[in-house]
């Protein structure tokens, strides 16, 4: 059974439309049932609540808070891209580099977090360093993931063509390895981003003085539950915002690694 | 000659500019580390930071949010703070099992315990008695639930005499308000925010303090490292004169004391804020402060705390020297 969709203009703008409406409806939704149930704030805010909550909040909290964990996200986004690519690389060129380092990598990623990252503040102190450490472990491996499997995918004639014209390995994986591996890279990336800004709220909870994580928690130790789900919101929506940015740093500097569109 | 006047009048300046900027450097730091979230009942160190009690002793204080009274006194341990406030149970028990724990209480906050019952007037419980066989709801990891059967007995109950819930702290209030509870167990010094929940949704708070049925301890602290202790100990002195000065203005003030605690943390309600302060300094000034006087920590009531501590966290009464756990000279310096 196929839903058939109309053709012509309106039908295209309906579709362009559908998700934003579909969003509204929701959201009209969720009011209504608050209104008809009176439910009271504490249980489940109503969005109107929500937004008046976000307007009593003053604009320069809300920037000082998003700064903090933006810059700890972006802090340990950049760490993880600085430290995953080389790894994989490096396991691309040495069989005994990924048997010894694969099953550390894969411990790193099984441990969990949360219960990690009490530690790494008692070990390391509770500045901005230990915070970055939490948000690296969150994203790192799913970066060395889509590098490794980018770069071995990579066409195998093409790897020997190159080998036959004597290429440098050096030259073999930046100019051929690499590109194959940027759209590989970029689905890493875009997951390591949404990552990011669950780590560096993983670590606010744990220890800091501001950022939306940390927002949201202490909203909640005073029972404002509004603002807390204001911080929330925020919070998704700047996950959202730096998961497209990724999406567009693609478009601009690789458009060749987007999957070609079916044409009609 | 001119010249050299007004050049030699401001080599003057500069020299009394540097030796004021340097008397700024020289201001001794302390880290405090609190036990949870900015809130009304943490404000006497703000108190001390914005009504200029610190500098007048030449302290630069910086204020560190914690996560649990374990969560500050690691923190403590480890020397990423200086000075905090914990609760002394907690201390106990931690150095019980590790006596080499370098931290030490060198002045009480709460001479009571703060956990207590809270329930709805409709529910019908007016006396620790009338819990028998009722639902109550807790959060996970507070300090209270150890205590818990200890109180059940006190008040000739057995021991799993109510049945216990755990949800989120943020849980407990729409718990107990949409009858999912018929009590829950929190601290006094958050009445008012519950009050207002009741009050939102048409019912009246009533409130059974633990203090009051029989659970006679020091609470909340002050704790220091030793080192901190050792190694700078008239910094120590001083910060501990400027915090018995905060909090007594934090008592007699508190509207202001919510205020700078705004000012500090802005999130901070100030009305909230004065209402938590004013739950949270009937622990504070009450009859024992009268009778031992603020901050006391009485071998009395040191090994008092120590008997519940050790019967709520199931450990040897002989495995702790209670005593080893305070350190009085800063009290003494008063």
């Amino acid at each position: 059974m196929s839903l058939k969709l109309p053709e012509g203009r309106t039908s295209r703008a309906l579709l362009a439309a559908a998700p934003w409406l579909f969003f509204l409806a929701l959201i009209l939704l969720w009011e209504l049932v608050c209104q008809v149930f009176s439910l009271p704030e504490y249980v489940l805010p109503a969005p109107i609540a929500i937004v008046e909550a976000f307007f009593n909040v003053e604009f320069s909290r809300w920037l000082t808070h998003l700064w903090a964990t933006l810059r700890v996200a972006l802090m340990g986004f950049a760490v993880s891209i600085l430290v995953a690519i080389p790894i994989a690389i490096a396991m691309m060129r040495s069989e005994l580099l990924t048997r010894t380092l694969y099953p550390l990598l894969v411990v790193i990623q099984s441990t969990p977090v949360v219960a990690v990252a009490p530690l790494i503040i008692v070990l390391m102190g509770s500045d901005d360093p230990s915070r970055v450490l939490i948000t690296c472990l969150l994203t790192f491996f799913p970066l060395v993931v889509s590098t490794a499997t980018g770069i071995n995918e990579t066409p195998g004639e093409l790897v020997e063509l190159s080998r036959s014209l004597d290429a440098p390995l050096r030259r073999e994986t930046w100019q051929i390895r690499i590109p194959y591996a940027i759209p590989h890279i970029f689905s890493g990336l875009r997951v390591a981003i949404t990552l990011a800004i669950i780590g560096a709220v993983v670590a606010e909870f744990v220890a800091a003085e501001e950022g939306l994580g940390y927002f949201i928690q202490f909203s909640t130790s005073f029972f404002r539950i509004p603002q807390a789900f204001a911080g929330l919101f925020f919070l998704a929506v700047v996950s959202l915002l730096l998961f497209k940015s990724v999406q567009w740093i693609q478009q601009w500097f690789f458009p060749w690694s987007l999957p070609r569109k079916s044409g009609h | 000659m001119h010249k050299g006047l007004t050049r030699s009048f401001l080599l003057v300046a500069l020299l009394a500019g540097g030796l004021i900027s340097q008397s700024v450097l020289a201001a001794d730091k302390v880290t405090y580390q609190l036990d949870w979230l900015p809130g009304g009942d943490k404000s006497p160190v703000y108190v001390g930071v914005q009504e200029g009690f610190f500098e007048e002793e030449g302290l630069d204080v910086s204020i560190a949010s914690g996560r649990g009274s374990t969560d500050a006194i690691t923190k403590i341990a480890t020397g990423q703070a200086d000075i905090g406030s914990a609760d002394i149970g907690a201390l106990m028990a931690a150095k019980a099992q590790d006596d080499s724990l370098p931290v030490r209480a060198v002045y009480s906050i709460f001479n009571q315990a703060p956990h207590a019952f809270f329930t709805l007037e409709k529910n019908g419980i007016t006396e620790m008695t009338d819990m028998d066989g009722k639902k109550v709801a807790t959060s996970p990891f507070t300090s209270s639930n150890a205590f818990l059967p200890l109180v059940l007995k006190e008040n000739g109950m057995a021991e799993d005499a109510v049945s216990l819930t755990k949800a989120d702290p943020g849980a407990l209030g729409p718990m107990l308000m949409n009858g999912g509870t018929d009590a829950i167990i929190a601290w006094v010094t958050n009445i008012a925010l519950f009050a207002d929940q009741a009050e939102a949704t048409g019912n009246e708070l009533v409130v059974l303090p633990w203090s009051d049925a029989g659970l006679e301890l020091y609470s909340s602290s002050v704790v220091a490292s030793e080192r901190f202790l050792s190694e700078r100990p008239d910094v120590a002195k001083r910060f501990m004169r400027a915090f018995d000065k905060s909090l007594k203005f934090t008592g007699d003030n508190p509207r202001q004391a919510a205020e700078a605690l705004n000012s500090m943390v802005p999130e901070v309600d100030v009305d909230v804020a004065t209402a938590q302060i004013g739950d949270t300094m009937e622990l504070v000034m009450n009859d024992v402060s009268e009778r031992d006087g603020l901050g006391a920590l009485t071998e009395e009531r040191v090994a008092l705390t120590w008997d519940w501590v050790s019967q709520a966290e199931k450990l040897e009464k002989d495995a702790l020297d209670p005593e080893l756990v305070i350190d009085r000279t800063l009290l003494e310096a008063l």
